[in-house]
């Protein structure tokens, strides 16, 4: 195997803080084009830059090779040999993964040479491979079933003389997500690749040499890593599989929805499996701006959480007992208590997992009604321009624009657990350029190196003042990074905290050396906050318990910030939402509505970017679409909203702002000059230097379960219980530094 | 030129589909009327449908006077056409039970149109 990266790595720890200082000394300048490479592919002339291999050039040229082993994100291993091609004038066929192109190369992918040399690998591979496709996971989208066929000899010289049996290896247990039947396994090593290379867990590996090769993890433990899903699609038969998909669908049986994931505020790109009104699985979709191919666990097997716990009628509270009850019952109830209280006294919280369209009607609704106060569970300060400008609370590097970055910081974030997308993109980085990552925080694994500055007040004081180590390093930077948690922002002393890393950014701004270089970000941990950040709504709880509201709509808000007792114990609630979790169980009325997967919405990610979640599956029972419930309760109200259509709707959501008309792109935000000019003193500052600014999910166990659906999922269960157990296994690594 | 034509099609003699005059369109359509009359016991008792012969009656009444309306004679005509094949293919049982339950259309519901019905039907 090609690694020649983890050397790199090791020489650049040693010397972090000392290496800092030569990235400002490396050119700026990018190196001149390289002359093209002249090279015939079945005769036909392309031209590609020196370096690439004879694949990719075929590639260009229209040609497929079959590979198993080579993939387009991880090294070069070239162990298959199903991609050998004809070379003139050489000798053997060669491994057109592995091979650099040079100058007048005549390739020849379709010569009896290669052929014979394609069919030789298939045999061999088939000789030792089960015929159990009837009965494999993979079946229909098997890589190896469809090169057999297309690329296959039509039949075998092995016969088993001896009746010794096909090579048999055991089955491994690497937890409670992947199925692994490892007689299957062709040896590809892509899983290996994966695990070491993207998800930074170097616990796969092979073990023998031959007909005895294994790949496993050597003793036996769980392949402990939030993507470890991933190694599902990788691999290219049915070696490993999915666990709780298992023996539940065939692809041609399965209809696919592309959508998009809402268990954090990435908004990875999916798609939806759905049979029979049921969502089978979920598979990433390739957008090379947020999520390349990969998805998180939590993403790919929360799905399960969609049946469970749901509210599949409306209740209303009698007596402190939820009653099942209809839809009429249920709205002249919420109608008989708004009429009751002082219309300035009704509220609405939305959610983690609210969608832009919800949001906007149930802000028109009570706007309507003479409510004002609209408010997220997550807590943002307000001061210094707060939530004026969109650059204050989205991601404005982009998440491809981290691959650029030379210098990161990382501030009471844990990036890995709270947006593992982010986090790969950060060690991809890490893993091609001279990156360095400062860490502000808990000291938790995140699997690159980086310096650890602690997780006082103090040294955030330091780093805003220009006294620490660090600074010397983010001021030599190019294109430096500050990412801030929302965790830290959520206690009192938010606003100081706030201040301070906006002092830090603003001091590298001034002095950057490309302009348009965005340095604050802000990762957000809910799908729906930047969305309801841009419709208006205020961040955070404590405008409930100021204004003593009476009413108050939650809007899928179960992250348990709201409760009576805390705000005024004579309000009551109105829970919108579609799982019984934390909000339904406070609720008065419960309105039951739909989730994720069976819904047209909208969501806003961390970068701000707009994407449209389609509707895969429909609502159960009689769940309604969340807009539709809120302009229905409008009608009863007599406060009736304009929309009757998903496309008012959307006209209303592209009046408050454009971006939602822009479905999939980033806006560049600006006005960060202006933004830290608005600056207003704290009157209270800061009592205890010592606060810990650090993220609160600190171990993978603390990943799996985060919002209702995934709370309500067993298989997410599962994962707890299996990370729990194999803490307890002493071959397992440490999560977090001492 | 145009105009001469236009004048002509104004006053050009339709064609007629069966009757002449009113006198004769009237007399098809009681003709149909009491043919259909006659033949509803057999049709109760063919199609062995939970109506009795006077609600039959009562339904074919019922419909005949729902185009009572119409003047135009080629449109009487179309309509008692229309009855007339409907009647033989009743006659010769071709119909099942729910083509002849389909006169009596009083279970089905009308579809929702205003979104509050919409939202409670649940079907959108």
């Amino acid at each position: 195997m090609l690694r020649l990266w983890p050397l790199r790595q090791v020489a650049k720890v040693q010397n972090v803080l000392g290496g800092l200082t030569q990235i400002a000394t490396k050119s700026t300048q990018p190196a001149p084009a390289p002359e093209l490479v002249e090279v015939f592919i079945d005769d036909k002339q392309v031209f590609v830059e020196p370096g690439t291999t004879v694949l990719q050039a075929c590639a260009v040229a229209g040609v497929e090779i079959p590979r198993f082993c080579y993939h387009d994100r991880l090294s070069i291993a070239g162990n298959c040999r199903m991609c050998l091609v004809e070379v003139e004038r050489s000798p053997k066929p060669v491994a057109s993964c592995a091979m650099p192109v040079m100058k007048g190369m005549k390739v020849k992918t379709d010569s009896p040479m290669t052929r014979k040399a394609r069919e030789g690998v298939m045999e061999f591979l088939l000789m030792n491979h089960p015929l159990d496709c009837p009965i494999c996971d993979q079946g229909g989208e098997c890589d190896l079933q469809d090169q057999s066929m297309a690329f296959g000899s039509d039949r075998s010289r092995f016969t088993d003389n001896a009746f010794t049996g096909k090579r048999a290896v055991e089955d491994k247990n690497i937890g409670p997500l992947i199925k692994t039947i490892m007689t299957r396994c062709i040896q590809c090593t892509r899983c290996i690749r994966f695990a070491s290379e993207i998800a930074g867990v170097d616990d796969l590996g092979t073990s023998g040499r031959g007909t005895d090769m294994q790949v496993g993890t050597y003793v036996e433990k769980m392949f402990k890593s939030e993507l470890s899903g991933n190694v599902i699609d990788l691999c290219p038969v049915g070696a490993l599989t999915s666990k709780p998909y298992a023996f539940t669908a065939r692809p041609w049986e399965i209809r696919k929805v592309e959508s998009i994931d809402v268990m954090d505020a990435v908004g990875s790109n999916i798609v939806v499996g759905m049979r029979t009104n049921e969502v089978m699985r979920v598979l990433p979709r390739v957008n090379e701006d947020i999520n390349e191919e990969w998805i998180s666990d939590k993403t790919r097997f929360a799905y399960d959480g969609l049946k469970r716990q749901r509210l599949t009628t409306p209740f209303i509270n009698v007596d402190g007992q939820l009653v099942p009850t209809d839809w009429e019952t249920a709205f002249v109830k919420v109608a008989e208590k708004v009429k009751k209280v002082d219309p300035k006294l009704i509220a609405g919280v939305a959610g983690s997992t609210a969608d832009a369209e919800a949001m906007v009607c149930l802000k028109d609704m009570i706007n309507r009604l003479g409510g004002e106060l609209l408010c997220t569970e997550d807590s943002f300060p307000l001061n210094r321009s707060g939530i004026d400008f969109r650059s204050n609370y989205i991601f404005n590097t982009t998440i491809g624009g981290i691959e650029q970055a030379d210098v990161v910081l990382l501030i009471g974030t844990n990036p890995r657990l709270e947006a593992p997308l982010i986090n790969a993109r950060i060690r991809k980085t890490w893993i091609h350029s001279e990156v360095c990552v400062g860490v502000l925080g808990a000291p938790v694994d995140l699997s690159y190196e980086y310096q650890y500055l602690g997780d006082s007040f103090i040294v955030l004081k330091d780093l805003a003042a220009g006294t620490h180590p660090m600074c010397k390093a983010l001021a030599s930077a190019n294109k430096p990074m500050i990412i801030l948690g929302t965790d830290c922002l959520q206690g009192t002393e938010n606003g100081v905290i706030y201040n301070a890393v906006k002092d830090i950014a603003e001091r590298l701004r001034k002095n950057l050396k490309h302009k348009d270089w965005k340095i604050f970000n802000l990762l957000q941990k809910n799908a729906s906050q930047v969305g309801a950040l841009d419709l208006g709504y205020q961040p955070g709880v404590s405008g409930l318990k100021a204004l003593q509201a009476e009413l108050i709509f939650l809007l899928g808000a179960d992250a348990g910030t709201v409760s009576k007792d805390k705000i005024n114990p004579s309000s009551s609630v109105i829970y919108i939402g579609h799982h019984g979790d934390y909000g339904a169980q406070i609720a008065d009325v419960v309105l039951p509505a739909a989730a994720y997967t069976e819904k047209d919405a909208i969501y806003v990610n961390t970068e701000g970017r707009v994407q449209l979640a389609r509707q895969a599956v429909n609502p159960p029972g009689m769940a309604r679409h969340d807009w539709k419930i809120i302009r229905a309760l409008s009608e009863i109200l007599g406060v009736a909203l304009p929309y009757d259509k998903l496309a008012d709707v959307r006209a209303r959501l592209g009046e408050i702002s454009p971006t939602f008309d822009q479905p999939g792109q980033v806006n560049e935000s600006g006005f960060e000059a202006q933004a830290y000019q608005l600056q207003t003193e704290i009157k209270d500052p800061i009592v205890n230097v010592n606060t810990a600014i650090s993220p609160t999910m600190l171990k993978l166990k603390d990943f799996y379960m985060t919002d209702p659906i995934s709370r309500a999922s067993l298989t997410m269960a599962k994962c707890i219980q299996a990370c729990k157990e194999s803490e307890k296994n002493p071959y397992s690594k440490q999560e977090a530094k001492a | 030129m145009a105009t001469n034509r236009l004048v002509q099609q104004g006053v050009k003699q339709v064609k007629p589909l069966l009757s002449l005059d009113r006198t004769e369109a009237r007399r098809r359509v009681l003709n149909l009327y009491k043919a259909w009359y006659r033949q509803i016991p057999y049709t109760v008792n063919a199609f062995y449908i939970p109506v009795t012969v006077k609600q039959g009656r009562e339904k074919l009444r019922e419909l005949f006077m729902k185009n009572k309306h119409v003047t135009d004679i080629r449109a009487i005509d179309m309509l008692v056409i229309k009855g007339q094949m409907d009647l033989v293919e009743t006659a010769n049982i071709w119909k099942q039970r729910n083509h002849v339950m389909m006169f009596f259309k009083d279970t089905v519901n009308p579809k929702p149109t205003d979104f509050l019905s919409k939202f409670y039907e649940g079907n959108d």
